[in-house]
């Protein structure tokens, strides 16, 4: 049954794409709608009364779902996210083929959080890397967007071969591929299996040194952006590490590396996005960062922290996606120098701010109850981790505070009348406006979160495990995000000049990490083409020569079969051409004479039989002896003729 | 009988083309297409007789020939034969199916694919050495004309390429047969009887000649690194269907005959050198990617692909054969990888291949950069071609991703560094067949392919019926996997 979770939108998918042209927009967002819709509530069923389900490929090849408390929250929050962004594609893209890929990916996502083994957790695994790429490249018609799909596919791909070898490592180990087979698992298999996740899962959650794919990435429509970092393909890679986190743990160099990766990139990406200028690219970076630090709960051994966070954050992610969206089509770039769309926008501009303050980590807002968390479990771990992880909560709340200002902000008068005679753009639709206010209305609802009984109830149902926390924390942290604040106001300020220095233009391409990847395709590319040098002018020389002597050989035979053989023949048929003519004159003298002088023979012959009839015998014979000699004769003329 | 009607039918159809000159166009074609589905139906038939825990050989027809020197017609399937030769037949027909220009001489053409298709399914429904070696070479015969009369480019010289290189393989593959016939008592060819004794346990250098010309006749056809220099221009100069039977069922011959010749009959001198074999698989895996990766050329970049994919054919072959005893369960999953590849690679290059074929057809070039933008243009085209590199590159719900999922999990219990660096191919895959879908399909449509018609109905359907192929085995390969579980588990010693 549990099946059904995963497989209703991914059958129905292309029902959405065949249909969908001929029940126009209404039709085919309301259908995607009920479609996403149906997946919450089948998802909302499973988790009530604990679904699995299992499928044999073979009698060693089983493919198993099941619900863990992961999952389970997972498969709640991904239909719930993905409900108002498709939605706000229904009206913002409007293509069939957009919808039936979002409704896609939402089951294929759906698959990869209730897999509960290797096997079925790499197919689905894969199955999100491809939708991603069909849904990054969707507007396929400018040559650099499809280049920048394949990018990202392959970024993921590679750490997709992790997952490989940590299903190949888990069936050596045991002859299976269930997570309880990898718990067991022991000695250098364990470490390959960790090591394959670990990397697998780095890679999908856009951890340096992989986060510019996410870049790349930001060619697909808003949409997809705003899914693929909220609930799905990024956060399956935490996803991952939250579920086997147990496991992973017993690994020794599982904590360390996972805090580090995730400390690294919460910094880097906090200093990236505080750089940036381009409003999808400011998020992704933050997107980065954001799970950065999730990274470092788990790795600091609270997946449940890291696991709420998650929540808060999809929700608020997705909507400022929306509305970056919502501020491209007004001015129809995504540079954030030329939006500062307050006064165009009022509505719009107040929701976006809410989820601004989210990410920036602001009290009262549940992001910022989780992110305390977080800061909390950092502080199991040491104190200085504690600081950085602040440092990198102040970060956040710098580049939230720029988006914010720099895309909804007011402008200068001087500004506002040159845009005014450039733009004449329609404001967004109700559907697009309502998936925005719905997403950031959920981010609002978890503000809960710092009321002591939810908490409470939150730590009952889920059976998570929270960290202690100090109120110093919450201080020092509170003093840090309002100094992001200012900061970032003050940075605004500035930016009217648009002058851009030299870190500024490190920062915003990840610190030089794209020109390393560049680099390592620039290298395979070239040794394949070197390699296939070699392979046509090398290998196939030697073959193609052959050939070629084998061929000039036959020409050669050829020419001794036109030159000797054949000349024979000609010359035989010379000869006969020769013999004819020979016939014709010659011939021609014993054809005609032979049977005159046979007639005048056979008279002369009857005169002298007479005569010869003498009665004596040796005339008889004589007789006898000359009628031979001349049958051989004349039997002798008879072969020449 | 069933056998035997499978392999016969076709021939008795060449022949009836062959020998009649009132065949029109569309009346040949038609009878091809019925005759060469008539042998498919006939192997489907004995797919639901087979009995998956019955003996290892089944349905076998035997009708001696010379008794004293142990020549005989022997006929019969395991699972591995069977459902590889299902896969032919299919892909025969599919090519057969596929609209080609045959250059007026429809009759021949037609003609020829039913030889050909004939004496194919003779090399995987043989069990007796003489045959296969036969019908192995008879292949050549068919397949050299095919490219010579119906290629384009420089079909002579590709074709005689082919011949030539691939005839001195099976030169080498005629000694060896006879090096293993001379190693029984009483001298048969009987497949069953070499099997079963394993004549050459033990005999050092002797088994040690007999396999190298076993392994490089059947390395070239295969073909794998650096034997492989043959294909591609084969595939290039070759016509579409032509090229999709080379590649789906003429490079099957060669990792079929590397289970049931080397693999079954003289496993403990393939368990000897399984290291080397498995290194030179790698290496093919590797090396194939890498050089189609630096194509320019549509249909040089699919036929390196084969290369690649062949050699990840041969490295379950080779895990398959890394132990005597030990590690069954990884060494069957190895083997019965590499048999799912062999069919997920017919299939889904073959399906390419006829997609480069209605390239040539509309364009008469392959050049990549003369392409682009055609989604549009073409959604029927793109949306195969997409589906067909998606299964070449492994993605999990085709073909390929069964296939190559279970070598590499078969091949890491056994030899895991190996694993690790072949499964670098699957990356590199991705790349070159990404690029080539951008190349076709992205971007601007070049101003000379604003009259680019999309697929025409016989082509979508051939095509829709190999992707249904596909797909099904993506999805529910348990039907494929019963069956070729039960005669791996008998080869890998399990049962």
């Amino acid at each position: 049954m549990l099946w059904s979770v995963a497989l209703l939108p991914l059958l129905l998918a292309p029902l959405v794409y065949l249909a969908g042209r001929r029940v126009g927009r209404a039709g085919l967002t309301l259908g995607t709608a009920l479609i996403t819709l149906a997946t919450l509530a089948l998802a909302g069923l499973a988790v009530a009364n604990d679904w699995s389900g299992g499928y044999r490929w073979s009698d060693t090849l089983a493919l198993t779902l099941d619900l863990s408390t992961a999952s389970a929250v997972f498969a709640l929050v991904v239909p719930l996210v993905a409900l108002p962004v498709i939605v706000y594609a229904g009206y913002h893209e409007s293509s069939a083929r957009l919808m039936a890929l979002l409704v896609a990916f939402v089951g294929a996502m759906q698959w990869l959080v209730l897999a509960g083994d290797l096997l079925t957790l790499l197919i689905a695994w894969e199955l999100v890397g491809a939708c991603s790429w069909a849904l990054i490249s969707h507007r396929w018609g400018k040559a650099e967007i499809p280049r920048d799909a394949a990018q990202a596919f392959l970024v993921t791909r590679f750490g997709d071969l992790g997952l490989y070898i940590a299903a190949a490592a888990v069936f050596a180990g045991s002859g299976g591929f269930g997570y309880t087979d990898l718990a067991a698992l022991e000695g250098g298999l364990l470490h390959v299996a960790a090591g394959g996740i670990v990397l697998a899962a780095a890679a999908k959650s856009a951890q340096v040194p992989f986060s510019p794919w996410l870049f790349a990435a930001m060619s697909g429509p808003v949409p997809v952006s705003s899914l693929l970092h909220s609930a799905t393909m990024v956060a399956a890679g935490l996803y991952l590490i939250i579920r086997l986190q147990p496991t992973l743990s017993d690994v020794g160099w599982f904590a360390p590396l996972a805090m580090g990766i995730g400390l690294v990139t919460a910094l880097a990406g906090g200093v990236v996005g505080a750089a940036q200028g381009h409003a999808k690219k400011l998020l992704a970076a933050s997107s980065s960062a954001q799970y950065g630090l999730m990274w470092l709960a788990v790795g600091a051994g609270f997946p449940g922290v890291a696991l709420l966070h998650f929540v808060a954050h999809a929700f608020m992610k997705a909507g400022l996606f929306l509305s970056a969206g919502l501020a491209e089509s007004q001015v129809g770039s995504y540079r954030l120098e030329d939006m500062r769309l307050g006064r165009q926008l009022p509505g719009i501009a107040l929701a976006t701010g809410v989820a601004s303050l989210a990410l920036a980590g602001l009290a009262p807002l549940g992001a910022a109850w989780s992110k305390e968390q977080i800061v909390a479990t950092a502080n199991h771990q040491a104190l200085w981790l504690a600081l950085l992880v602040m440092l990198a909560g102040g970060l956040s709340a710098l580049y939230a505070t720029r988006f914010q200002l720099l895309a909804f902000g007011r402008m200068s008068r001087s500004t506002r009348e040159v845009r005014s005679d450039r733009f004449a753009a329609p404001s967004p639709s109700p559907s697009e406006a309502w998936a925005l206010y719905s997403l950031v209305g959920m981010t609002l609802l978890l503000s809960l979160w710092w009321w002591p009984e939810a908490q409470h109830w939150m730590v009952e149902a889920l059976g998570l495990r929270l960290p202690e926390s100090h109120p110093w924390e919450l201080v020092v942290s509170l003093v840090l995000v309002l100094t992001g604040i200012v900061l970032g106001i003050a940075l605004t300020r500035r930016e009217r000049s648009s002058a851009s220095s030299r870190w500024k233009s490190v920062a915003t391409g990840w610190f030089g990490l794209p020109t390393l990847i560049e680099g390592l395709a620039t290298l395979v590319v070239g040794t394949s083409a070197r390699l296939a040098r070699f392979d046509d002018h090398g290998l196939d020389a030697f073959v193609h020569a052959a050939v070629m002597r084998v061929r000039s050989a036959s020409g050669r035979l050829a020419r001794f079969d036109d030159g000797v053989v054949d000349a024979g023949l000609h010359r035989a048929a010379r000869l006969g051409q020769w013999l004819a003519r020979c016939n014709a004159t010659r011939g021609e003298v014993l054809a005609e004479g032979v049977p005159g002088s046979l007639s005048r023979l056979t008279d002369w012959g009857g005169r002298y039989a007479r005569q010869v009839q003498s009665g004596q015998m040796h005339h008889y014979y004589a007789g006898i002896a000359m009628g031979l000699a001349a049958i051989m004769v004349l039997l002798g003329i008879g072969v020449f003729l | 009988m069933i056998l035997t009607a499978a392999l016969g039918l076709p021939m008795l159809g060449a022949l009836a083309l062959a020998g009649s000159r009132r065949w029109t166009e569309h009346a040949a074609r038609r009878f091809a297409v019925l005759v060469s589905l008539l042998s498919l139906v006939c192997l489907i038939w004995a797919w639901l007789r087979f009995d998956p825990d019955g003996a290892l050989f089944q349905l076998v027809e035997e009708i001696p020939w010379v008794p004293s020197l142990g020549m005989g017609y022997r006929v019969g399937v395991d699972g591995i034969a069977l459902a590889i030769a299902t896969m032919s037949a299919l892909l025969f027909a599919a090519s057969i199916a596929y609209p080609v220009d045959t250059l007026g001489q429809p009759r021949q053409y037609y003609a020829w694919l039913l030889f050909l298709q004939s004496v194919s399914l003779g090399v995987f429904l043989a069990l007796d050495l003489l045959l296969f070696y036969v019908f192995f070479d008879l292949s050549l015969v068919g397949m050299y004309f095919l490219i010579g009369r119906w290629g384009h480019g420089q079909p002579q010289i590709s074709a005689l390429k082919f011949f030539l290189y691939t005839f001195a393989g099976s030169l080498m593959l005629l000694l060896a047969i006879i090096g293993l016939y001379l190693s029984v008592d009483p001298y048969t060819f009987d497949m069953r009887v070499l099997i079963e004794q394993q004549p050459l346990t033990g005999t050092g250098l002797y088994a040690g000649l007999v396999f190298l010309a076993l392994m490089l006749g059947l390395a070239i056809k295969t073909p794998l690194v650096p034997l492989h220099t043959w294909l591609p221009q084969a595939h290039v100069d070759a016509p579409g269907p032509a090229s999709a039977i080379l590649a789906g069922v003429l490079l099957k011959m060669g990792t079929y005959g590397m289970i049931r010749l080397p693999y079954a009959m003289m496993s403990d001198t393939f368990t000897r050198y399984a290291p080397v074999i498995a290194v030179i698989a790698v290496v093919s895996i590797v090396y194939g990617a890498l050089v189609a990766l630096a194509q320019r050329n549509l249909k040089r970049r699919i036929a390196y692909t084969s290369i690649n994919h062949m050699g990840y054919t041969v490295l379950g072959i080779a895990a398959a054969a890394a132990f005597f005893d030990e590690a069954i369960a990884a060494r069957q999953l190895a083997l019965v990888g590499a048999t799912v590849e062999m069919v997920a690679h017919g299939l889904i290059t073959g399906a390419l291949f006829l997609i480069c074929g209605s390239f040539w057809q509309r364009t008469g070039e392959y050049a990549l950069d003369r392409y682009g933008g055609l989604a549009r243009k073409a959604p029927l085209l793109t949306a195969f071609t997409v589906l067909a590199a998606f299964a070449s590159l492994g993605m999990p719900g085709l073909a390929g991703f069964v296939a190559e999922f279970q070598i590499f999990t078969g091949t890491f219990a056994v030899y895991p560094w190996l694993a690790v660096i072949g499964i670098i191919g699957i990356l590199i895959t991705a790349a070159l067949f990404l690029d080539l879908l951008r190349q076709l399909f992205f971007g601007r449509l070049p101003s000379h392919l604003t009259d680019f018609p999309d697929l025409g109905r016989a082509e979508w359907g051939v095509l829709g019926i190999l992707a249904l192929g596909i797909v099904t085995i993506g999805v529910y390969p348990r039907f494929l996997l019963t069956l070729i579980e039960a005669s791996s588990q008998i080869l890998v010693g399990g049962r």
